[in-house]
Parts: structure tokens; sequence; C-alpha cells
């Protein structure tokens, strides 16, 4: 088994694990050493094999009496390993004779061995009774079966005595160290035995029990790893941030984030609405509002037509349209209606309370962190690399990893102490927020001009191409050179580029918000129009099916046969058409994205890459360059994303599904482009640790969202002949129909009574103050935490140079000191020579702080180290000379002490 | 494994090594083996070629300051029980070991202290207890390449020997490297689990 190690032991393992969690920037995390475990326990297992026979002559004279606290204790750490122990007895038994010649050839084993020796017999009494033991030492405590009731009761006794010991050792005249020991002798004793005193079996119970706490954390570990490994992308995540920084993480954190959620609805929308309906529901072709009309049935398998979401797809589970106002459907009477505006609700529902919950949770995080800022640069100079990387490939991320750590730290620092004109910057600042609001202003004024104009076109007949699309032309020319001339200005500002990033996104933001509005506006427009049309739809509907069945020329013998529902003419269902404009928005959108990256990113750096050996200038260096991955685009375009789905969900209920399918792989493509074609930015900046920026944004968009679904379910009547809630006066009724119903008539009056504004009104009110105290006690609290930080922050400032001022003053006159005791120190080499250089350097640096403060030094036990190494035949000059050294001292006493031994 | 080396008794000196260091005995016949697979030519004793060969400390920036610290006081090579000691220092601590041990003995080499010192040998180029800010650009450079800019390196240098100087004199004495990893968990992150 000896082979198995592979290289120094420093390195083994490292290969296989240190890649699996390359890029992280911590090293050494505690997974970190879990491929060795099974060693260990081998290692073990031989241990137990080699150290069986014990002899009491060997025991140290340490122990006066038998059965003291002296050597129960140590049975301890080795009890652990018996599993291993009672397997190998069998075979222990011949090597016994060999290892006990041995050991009394030996004749001092060391310490730890003797240790291990109790508790092995015990082990082996225990197993074969019969086995006659030489040692009666142990006997008293050997194993359960075997105890005779005189025995019990001595242990018991002992376990008595001991904890009358632990009572009474303040009372014993002893010197402290003995006490010390004694006490935590006793303790373990205690600790030990009265489990193994319990009732019948309980030793093997202890045995067990600490077997299966040995596997338990085995199995903690195991599964931490697990987890890690569990969660998506995280290697992909990683890989990028080493390369590319924090910041640039962040936003496929984001993106994960949001897939998750994403997967939450689609599940809710897609388990209680689509697959009933599905199930369930009347077949396709039944009813009118389920069968593509006749006009259009020569073209619904068309590609063209069903790229743009008509035809078949349009008469589909996917859209509001095709459900049917039947109150329960199939033979579990599912309320489909019922569920359907249930769905929607808690759509909007879950994803306000998953957004507040994630914002909440962050911001706890960060107020407890926070507090190692004083040694930022030494922990990552010191501590950065992960000595168990044996795995090229993983080194060269960890390379990555600390330079782009480095690099975030330098732009922090950078920033901190920036020192420049207030004024100026302020009024830079002023100027920049100035141009910056003319030009949403001046964008917003453009947008509002182009909508009403194109209200004007629609009017019109033969508008052109130009005319017709104007909208959509100025709102992407808008969309393309407004941010980057917002990064322009806000290069005036001089924030800090973490900072410079927020206000990147809110006026980006504050843009977009302009293209949303004009987008509803025009689909609101669309909606009243076909809203006014209904009414006549729905006459000549009437009339239609009167005419039909009332209309002479049919033998009334035989009843007419229904009229085929392709034929029956029908409204617009204006519901399925906002579900099919939200549709077409994200599909477009989507691929709009994915051409840009593989254009502008992919493309170009090919472009960039390829051509760079025969051109005039230097393409890399120069104008077209690699690009930079675009953190507030992508992340404002996720969002913006998610706004349409929230918006359109409810009469689109298969949109979820496609976005789900979007997200996906616009995670491994976004990897991949970054990964290949994108540099890291100039200025590498750290995130901050939470994006509750991110989750502001995306909660005001939800919001946003919110408003035009509410108002629709509110105030507009759905259509007369499709969706599940044609046929009422308004969506929500459903709600009250089901009350009715099903609930028993009290409960419907608990929910009128509820529904009292003078209940709602104070309620609101309540709430209200609540929020207001909350909020001003969690201000409180953190204005205190600042104040304790700066706080701590200062007192270590004064304490830093108070001392620097008093070792300049004292370096001076120590000087000569110094060297005086360097002289000394190298009449003291001989004898230690692994490390006598160490204890020259010490001995140097103790001149130093021993004269200058006494307040530094390390709380050592002193007394310790010089009984330890004082009769050791260090020159006793030598040791008075610093007489409380460092800690480290005892590296060098222990090589000292094994000379005279 | 064969019936003679499987043998702790072997190894020359093993119950003083034992005590030295606090290996198991399975342990020190695991680095036993370790050694002799090292050791190419049956010399007996390592040499700095033979700790180079190994290809995980190639790809490790520091690696040839991790071998330096095998060979003390610039002598060619190390024997078994130096050997040993080294690697002693990243024994994994034992909860028991404080009750037990006999406070009249030497803090073992894997003590938190022992640790740290390894560690801060590995920057102390020159070994004379400082880390000046000189050695700290030279394993900087080591660890981060060519990526960053020298002015940057100059910078980060700058502050850490800002960050952890406490006694102004531009260097980072033991103590002060002590302090500033107060809050690290070096027990934990110097520690082997398979060098029980």
């Amino acid at each position: 088994m000896s082979h198995q190690l592979k290289g120094l032991e420093k390195e083994a393992g490292g290969g296989v694990r240190g890649r699996a969690r390359s890029g992280h920037p911590h090293p050494g995390d505690r997974s970190g050493r879990r491929p060795s475990t099974k060693r260990t326990s081998k290692a073990k297992g031989s241990r137990v094999q080699h150290g069986v026979q014990p002899s009491q002559k060997e025991r140290p004279g340490g122990s006066p009496r038998p059965g003291s606290p002296r050597r129960k204790p140590m049975d301890r750490p080795a009890r652990r390993s018996r599993p291993e122990g009672l397997r190998r007895l069998e075979r222990s038994s011949v090597e016994e004779r060999t290892c006990q010649g041995r050991r009394k050839r030996d004749g001092r084993t060391s310490f730890k061995e003797q240790r291990a020796h109790p508790k092995k017999e015990k082990e082996v009494v225990g197993k074969e009774l019969k086995k006659p033991r030489s040692s009666s030492l142990v006997s008293s405590t050997s194993s359960d079966e075997s105890l005779s009731e005189e025995e019990l009761a001595r242990i018991l006794e002992q376990v008595e005595e001991k904890k009358k010991l632990i009572a009474t050792m303040r009372n014993k005249p002893w010197p402290m160290a003995k006490k010390l020991t004694e006490l935590r002798e006793a303790q373990a004793f205690v600790e030990n035995y009265e489990g193994a005193l319990g009732k019948g079996k309980g030793k093997r119970l202890y045995a067990y029990r600490m077997q299966m706490a040995k596997k338990w954390v085995k199995f903690k570990r195991d599964f931490d790893n697990f987890k890690t490994q569990c969660i998506p992308w995280e290697m992909k995540i990683k890989d990028i941030e080493s390369h590319f920084g924090s910041s640039v993480a962040s936003y496929f954190i984001f993106l994960r984030w949001m897939y998750g959620v994403n997967l939450v609805l689609f599940g809710l929308i897609f388990g209680l609405v689509i697959i009933p309906e599905v199930l369930m529901g009347v077949p396709y072709g039944s009813i009118p509002r389920k069968t593509v009309p006749r006009a259009e049935e020569a073209k619904a398998m068309d590609f063209s037509v069903l790229w743009d979401f008509e035809g078949y797809i349009k008469y589909s589970a996917l859209f509001y349209g095709y459900y049917n106002n039947q109150r329960t459907i199939g033979w579990l009477r599912y309320r489909l209606p019922m569920a359907y505006f249930m769905v929607g609700v808690s759509v909007f529902g879950y994803s306000l309370m998953i957004v507040i919950r994630s914002m909440a949770s962050n911001t706890q995080g960060s107020t407890g962190e926070g507090e190692n800022d004083n040694f930022t640069f030494s922990f990552k100079m010191f501590t950065s690399w992960d000595y168990l990387i044996g795995n090229s490939e993983t080194a060269d991320n960890k390379y990555a990893s600390i330079t782009t750590s480095f690099k975030e730290s330098i732009v922090d620092e950078q920033e901190s102490n920036k020192e420049e004109n207030v004024h100026l910057t302020r009024f830079l600042r002023v100027l920049a927020n100035f141009l910056i609001i003319c030009c949403l202003c001046g964008s917003g004024y453009l947008i509002y001009f182009v909508v009403k104009r194109s209200q004007e076109f629609s009017k019109m007949q033969n508008v052109s191409w130009y005319e017709r699309n104007e909208v959509e032309i100025v709102m992407s020319l808008l969309g393309m050179f407004c941010p980057p001339l917002f990064e322009t200005i806000a290069a005036l500002e001089n924030y800090h580029p973490r900072i410079g990033l927020k206000w990147q996104l809110g006026r980006i933001f504050a843009l977009f918000l302009g293209n949303l509005y004009t987008f509803l506006l025009a689909l609101m427009d669309d909606v009243h129009l076909k809203l006014a049309n209904e009414e006549t739809i729905k006459n000549i509907t009437h009339w239609t099916l009167f005419n039909y069945y009332n209309s002479s020329g049919w033998n009334d013998s035989v009843p007419r046969p229904p009229l085929h529902p392709a034929d029956v003419p029908r409204g617009s269902c204006w519901e399925t058409a906002v579900g099919i404009e939200f549709m077409r928005l994200t599909v477009s959108d989507m691929l709009v994205t994915y051409i840009t990256i593989l254009v502008g990113d992919f493309l170009r750096a090919c472009f960039v890459r390829f051509m760079n050996h025969c051109w005039c200038w230097d393409l890399e260096a120069g104008f077209p360059s690699y690009a930079e991955f675009d953190i507030s685009g992508n992340v404002l375009g996720l969002i913006f994303n998610q706004g349409m789905i929230w918006m359109g969900s409810f009469y689109a209920p298969g949109l979820l599904g496609i976005n789900v399918l979007r997200l996906l792989t616009s995670m491994y493509f976004q990897c991949w482009a970054v990964m290949s074609s994108n540099v890291p930015h100039e200025r590498v900046f750290k995130a901050s640790r939470s994006n509750n920026f991110y989750m502001g944004l995306l909660l005001l968009v939800l919001f946003l969202s919110l408003l035009p679904v509410a108002y629709t379910i509110m105030s507009l009547p759905p259509s007369f002949d499709c969706g599940p809630f044609s046929g009422k006066n308004r969506m929500y009724d459903v709600l009250q129909e089901t009350i009715e119903n099903d609930f028993p008539t009290f409960l419907g009056k608990i929910f009128a009574f509820l529904a009292n504004p003078g209940l709602i009104i104070p309620a609101i009110l309540l709430m209200f103050l609540a929020i207001y105290y909350l909020n001003s006690v969690s201000k409180g609290l953190s204005r205190a935490n600042a104040q304790l930080r700066k706080k701590i922050q200062a007192l270590r400032e004064i304490e830093k140079s108070h001392k620097s001022v008093k070792c300049r003053a004292s370096n001076s006159e120590n000087r000569s000191k110094h060297q005086n005791d360097t002289q000394l120190q190298l009449t003291k080499e001989e004898p230690m020579p692994l490390s006598a250089s160490q204890c020259q350097t010490l001995d140097k640096k103790t001149g130093n702080t021993a004269t200058s403060s006494s307040a530094r030094k390390i709380p050592q036990p002193a007394s310790r180290h010089l009984t330890g190494s004082q009769p050791l035949g260090v020159k006793p000059d030598a040791g008075q000379s610093q007489p409380q050294t460092h800690p480290f001292r005892s590296a060098t006493g222990k090589s000292i002490q094994r000379t005279p031994r | 494994m064969g019936t003679r080396s499987s043998h702790v008794a072997v190894i020359p000196d093993v119950d003083d090594i034992r005590r030295d260091t606090g290996f198991s005995q399975a342990s020190l016949l695991r680095l036993y083996h370790r050694f002799r697979a090292l050791d190419r030519n049956k010399k007996g004793y390592l040499s700095r070629m033979d700790l180079q060969q190994i290809g995980a400390l190639a790809v490790n920036p520091l690696g040839d300051r991790i071998i330096d610290s095998f060979f003390p006081h610039g002598s060619q090579c190390v024997d078994f029980p130096g050997f040993v000691r080294v690697l002693a220092h990243f024994r994994p601590i034992e909860n028991e070991d404080p009750g037990t041990r006999d406070p009249k003995q030497p803090e073992p080499l894997n003590s938190r202290m022992n640790k740290l010192r390894f560690a801060f040998q590995l920057y102390d180029l020159d070994g004379d207890g400082k880390i000046s800010r000189q050695e700290m650009l030279q394993v900087l450079r080591l660890m981060v390449g060519v990526q960053v800019t020298e002015e940057q390196l100059e910078s980060i240098t700058d502050r850490t020997v800002q960050e952890a100087d406490e006694d102004g004199d531009g260097a980072v004495s033991f103590l002060e490297f002590t302090k500033s990893l107060e809050k690290m968990n070096i027990e934990q992150k110097m520690s082997i689990r398979i060098l029980k």
C-alpha cells in the first residue's frame, strides 16, 4: 500500500481533486483533504497490528497506582481504531510474540505507542475471553461480557473516585500543571467509562458509536463534495471567475439563479395548467376555439406561418385562447379556469417572494463579513497558492485567479487612496448627470413622437416599409448608441468601476423603460381596438349560427349536423394576440442576442486573431481588438427579458418553456463565447458580494410587469369565445364563482367580510407602520455596526504608529546589543545543526522586541519553555538573554533534546 | 508488499524518528518507501535532483522554495530523518494532544507555530528571519507570472508590507507574519490527512 503514495506526501491526492476545485479562490478548504481517508484507515490498521502486546513493565513511572487515571484516558484515541483492530486479531496472535520480543529489545517505546497498548489488550480480552492474559492490570476494564459484578463495581467505584477528584481538585496542594493534567485525565476517564458502564453491551455500543461517528464525519465530507459537484455550472463559473474576475462571474451567477426561478415557474404552469388541459380537456378540433379556422387551414402548417406563431401553434395549449371555459374537466373534475387564474397569480407571487427573500438574505450575509479588511494583501500574498495542486491545468487556472484577485484588490486600493479636487469631481459629476438626463429626456421625447406618428400611420393606407417599422428602428438605434454615449459621459464622473457599473445600469434601465413603455402602449391600443370590434363579431356569430340552424332547404326529419367548428365565425381573441406578441418578442430577442455574440464577439475575435499577421497595424492592441464582456448590457437584457416573460406568461403559458430553453442555451453559449473570444476588462474589479443591485432592478421590472397584467385582469372584459374565462364579465369572476358554488356559505361570508374596505385600510396602515419601525431599527443597527468597525480600525492604526515610532527609537540603541547576541548564538550553533540559523535570526529579533515593548509579547507560557530547554545543555546565559522567546523556539529545543536521551 | 521490506524494523532509528515526529508506524513505513522510491540510485539520501523530478512540484511556483526547505543551511543531501521531519510539519493536529502531552516535552513539529514557521521560511529567501520587500517581490513574481506590470507588483508588495509591518522596518518579521495570519485556519490548511 505504501506504493500508492505519490509525489511527496504533500501532493498526494492533489491531482484529481485539485483539478476539480480549479480556480477556487480560497485554497485548501475543508473538503480538500478527502482522498486521504482511505489510507489513513489502512495505516491505522497496520499500526494496530504491530503494537499488540503491552506489558506492564514498559509503563512509565508516571502512574503510581494501579488503575490510576494516568493511563485510562489514553485509551481514547486508540479506541477509534478498534474495528480494524478486531479484524486483525486472528493474525496478530502470532505476531504478538515477535512484537513483544522486539519491544523488549528496544527497551524504550515511544509515548504514543505506549498509549495504544492498554486498549489493544482490552480489545483482545473482549474478543477472546478464554485467552489467558498475563497482565492483570487492565482486567478491571475488560469487556462487558466478562465483567463480573465485582469488576463492575470496581469501575463504578473508580468513576466515582474520579468524579470526587474533579470536585476537590481545587483543594489539592499540587502544582498547577499537575492539577491540570490530573483534571483532564480524570475527566477523560469519566467520559470514557460512564458510557461503557451502561447496561448489557454498553461497551460494544460505545465502540459502535465511535465507529459510526467516524463514518458520519466521512460521509458528511463526501456529501459536501457531492453537493458542490451538484451545483450546476459551478465549474464553468469558477473557471470564468478565475479569468475574468468576479464581476463577470456575477452575471453568470445571476443567470443561473434566474434559470432556477424560471424552472420553478415552468413546473408550476406546465404541471397545473398545460398537462391537465392536454390530458383531460376536450381534444383539438372539437370546438371552434380549438380549431384552425377554415380561412387559415391551407397555410396553417407552413413554416413561415408557424415561425410567426400562427396556424397550428396559435390554436394549441401554448396560448390562452385554446382553453375552454368548462368549469371542470375530466374524471378528476379538475377546475381548470380556477387553476389557470390561481397559477397566473402565483407566478407573480412566487417571483416576488423569491426576489425579496434572496435580497434579504444577501443583505444579511453582507453585514456579517468584511472584518478581514486589515490583511487583504497579506492573506493573498501568503496563502493564495494551493499547495495541493498537482495538475498543470489547474495550476494555470490558479495562476489566473491569483492574478485576477490581485488586480481586483489593486483597483479597490487605488480607489480608496485616490485624492483629488473634491469640488472638481463634484462639478463633473453634476455635469455628467445633467448631460445624461438631457439624453434620456431627448430619447423619451423621440419615442413619444415616433409612437404618435405611428398611430397616425396605422390609420393610413399603403404606408411604406420605413413608416411601418419606424418605431422599431428608432428604438434599436437608441439602444445601440445610447449606452456607449452614457459610458463616455460616465468617464467624467471618475467613479470606482463597481459604482460606475451601477450608475450605468441604472441609466440604461431608464432608457429601456421607454422601450417597454412604447411596446405596452402599442399593445394596449391594439387590445382596445379589438375589444371595440368584439361586439359586432359577437352579433355576427350569433346570426350565423341562428341562420344555419333555421335556414330552409333542409330536411326537417333528420336533425341538422352541427356546424363544423372551423366554419364558425369567431372573435379576434385579444389575449392570444398579446401572448403571440410576447412570444415573438422573446424569440427575436434571443436570436438577436446570439447573433450579436456570434458576429460581434466571435467573428471579431477570429478576424483580429488571424488577420493580425497581414495587416498594416496591430489589430490586437489597436482599433478592433477583442471585445470585453458587456456586463451591464447582458444583465439588463436578462432582466428585461424576464419582464417580458412575467407579462406574457398569463396569456401564453408556453412562454416559460421557451424561456427555460433560452436561458439554458444562453448559459452554455455565453460561457463558451466569453472564454473563447472575450478579454478581461482593463480594470478588473471585484463585484460586490451581494448582487442586490441586480435584484433591485429585477424587483422593479417585476413590479412594472405586474401592473399591465393586473390592469387587464381587473378591468378588461375577456373575449367572449376563447380562453378559460370566456362568458364572464371579468376574469376574476372565476374566484367568486368558485367561492359561491364550491365552498360552504359561511366561508363566502368570511371572504366578503375580509374584502371590506374598513378592514383592508387599517391592515395596510398597520403594515406601513411595521415597515417604518423595522426600517428605522435596522438603520440604527447598521450605523452602530459601521461605527464599531471604524473604531477597531482606528485602534489598530494608533497601535501601529505607536509601535513603529518606539521601534525606530530603540532600533538604533539596540544595534550594538544585537551584535553581541548574534555572537552568543554563533557559539551555540554547533549542538543544534538543524535550526541554528533560525535560532540566530530569532535571537536577533528578540533583542529587538524584548527591549522595544513588552506589550507585544505573545502570551505564551514562558515557564514551559524555560523548563523545557534549560536542562538540555544550552548555555545558561543564552537561555537567559531571551528568557521568553517565541513559541517556535520549541522547534530548536526539540532538536537539542534529542541528543541527551 | 514484500515480506521483509514491509516491516518497520528496516528503517534505521525508527523509534527516535517516531518520537520526534509523532508519525505512526504505518505512515513512517509509507514515507520510507516513498523515500526509497525517490532515491534513484540507492545512495541512502536525497539530492535536489531527486526532488526536482517530482512532476507535481514542477507546476508549483514555489516548488523550488519547497525543495529548498528540505535542505537546511545549503547542504546538498537529506537523509530519511530529515525528510520525515520536514513532512512532519504537515501532520494534522490531533485534538487529544494537548491533554495528554507531557508539558516538559517541546512543542511537536506540527504545532501551529511550527506550521507557520515553515510557511514563513518559504518566503524568507535569505533566511534572515525577515521577509523583506525584495523577497516578497520575488515570490510574487513567481506567483502571478508576467500578467501584472512591475509597477502593480510593487504596489502590491508595498501594501502587504504596510499591512503587516508593525515596527516600521519595512520588512515582515515572523511575529508580524503570525499576527497577520492570526485569523487564518493554519492548523487545518497546513495539514495533510494522510500523514496521520
